[in-house]
């Protein structure tokens, strides 16, 4: 059998990252990765922040355009509030190629990375976990880092967690056009071929978060949607993209080009703090503790966060209470689990449509100068809702 | 655009064997009586994997884009929901 200190599952940002930290340290590591490359079954919907992601992996990092404008549109109904800022330091970027170039990083620390291998199950001895079965072998290391993704079956099987619900899961598809770039330039004002655009829809019914984002030449698009709505309402997700494109006016500007890729993920709402993060000498991080902003759709800043946390355990071993408050004092982390009640809120109720209601009034208000009219709304709602909205508006971003 | 026009977009290599199975096709006919059509699996599959014909659920899993929402929005848990293996199903290339 196969030895190795340590063992990562998934060649995604999280399993690049573990296996970057712990390669780094002078252990032996083995990535094991189901796709036929880093990178190729991933789906995203989120800039990139360069700065961070070039803070732990180095230069040189691939990227499409740099997103100078985003816009974010509240959809009360068919008319939409909009409102326009210009960012710094965000990217948009393929996941292929990011995730290759992400895991080319590790193996130039000295993991070793195999593509299309399964990881089955862990086997345990008296609560420590000795080998991984794979659909090529097994595979024996001290320690195992399992970054598999939102479908976290592995974690599952060995009992460390559960599966998500209907409740704490957002459907989310995606579908890219391709345009040629002075095209691109000409459709969405753009002044030349590196600088991007991105836009940000939240709608209230059903609930939907969508975004929009310039490739270098073609433009991505997509929405996400809480299964439990879709199901109980017996919504179809691609029908939803759909007609959310048609009402959003992208279908009308994308006439005409072909759609060069069609692609579907789960987002997972529940999860850290409330969840198993490690167990023995195995430790989860990434989308499979549910570590995904839902309305940025930023998994990858904190499956890089989580993932250097889970190779720094893996290595030393830590007890797993010491591996969670690492990952609790990080901020990268802590931002989304203190937010994870407004999270829950958002999905189960229907505070949603409250905020974005309240929101496009008081927007509305503002600009026809009825001040009366926001007044009003801001008195009516100041006492639950006002300062949830501000962590909303300031997490759209 | 059909969704079928959208998978032809999809790089796909095709395992032999089934990734996804039903557990017990009888689950399904309860869970029919109680949700009615489409069935949750049926309606929340971006990719129509699910179709249900002749009183149970027939799955074209070469559709599949490996997502997960069908297991999760079973509610009796009643799919049985591997990864292809061998680095097979989808490989995505500008997602």
């Amino acid at each position: 059998m196969l030895d190795y200190d340590i063992v990562v599952v998934g060649a995604g940002p999280a399993g690049s990252a573990a296996a970057l930290k712990a390669a780094s340290e002078g252990k032996k590591v083995l990535v094991i990765e189901r796709g036929p490359e880093p990178g190729s079954k991933n789906v995203s919907g989120a800039m990139i922040r360069k700065d961070y992601v070039t803070s732990v992996f180095g230069e040189d990092m691939p990227f499409e355009r740099n997103v100078e404008t985003i816009k974010l549109s509240l959809y009360n109904g068919n008319k939409p509030v909009n409102i326009e800022f210009h960012p710094r330091g965000l990217v948009t970027t393929g996941r292929l190629k990011f995730d290759k170039w992400l895991s080319s990083v590790s193996e130039k620390a000295g993991a070793m990375v195999i593509p299309k291998t399964t990881a089955l199950k862990l086997n345990w001895e008296n609560g420590v976990a000795k080998s991984l079965t794979t659909d090529r072998g097994e595979v024996s290391a001290k320690s195992f880092v399992l970054a598999e993704g939102v479908n976290s079956l592995v974690s599952m099987e060995s009992g460390i967690k559960g599966d998500w619900t209907p409740e704490n899961s957002v459907q989310a598809v995606k579908m890219v056009y391709s345009i040629k770039k002075s095209d691109l330039n000409t459709l969405f004002d753009l002044p030349d071929d590196n600088t991007g655009m991105s836009w940000r829809m939240i709608t209230s019914d059903p609930l939907i978060a969508g975004f929009m984002y310039t490739y270098k030449d073609s433009l991505a698009v997509g929405i996400g949607s809480p299964i439990k709505e879709l199901i109980d309402r017996k919504i179809r997700p691609e029908k939803l993209l759909d007609d959310f494109l048609a009402m959003t006016g992208i279908a009308e500007k994308v006439k005409g080009y072909s759609l060069r890729e069609y692609s579907a993920k789960i987002i997972p709402e529940g999860g850290f703090p409330d969840i198993n993060v490690a167990k023995g000498n195995v430790y989860l991080c990434g989308d499979a503790i549910g570590l995904v902003d839902p309305l940025t759709f930023d998994g990858i800043t904190p499956a890089i966060a989580s993932g250097t946390l889970a190779g720094e355990a893996a290595v030393y071993n830590y007890d797993k209470e010491i591996y969670r408050y690492n990952l609790m004092k990080n901020p990268e982390i802590s931002k989304i689990a203190k937010e994870r009640k407004l999270e829950t809120d958002f999905m189960t109720g229907n505070k949603a449509g409250e905020y974005i209601n309240m929101v496009s009034s008081m927007l509305e208000g503002w600009a026809s100068g009825d001040l009366m009219g926001i007044r009003n709304t801001m008195v009516s709602n100041y006492r639950n809702l006002i300062p949830d909205l501000m962590t909303f508006v300031m997490r759209m971003r | 655009m059909r969704t079928e026009e959208k998978l032809y977009t999809l790089r796909y290599k095709k395992d032999d064997k089934s990734h996804l199975a039903i557990k017990d096709v009888n689950t399904c006919l309860e869970c029919t009586a109680k949700y009615g059509e489409p069935q949750p699996c049926v309606s929340i599959c971006p990719a129509n994997v699910f179709s249900w014909q002749n009183n149970r659920i027939v799955i074209g899993y070469e559709n599949c884009v490996e997502c997960g929402a069908s297991r999760i929005a079973c509610p009796y848990e009643n799919i049985d929901w591997n990864y292809p293996r061998f680095g097979k199903g989808i490989a995505l290339r500008y997602a």
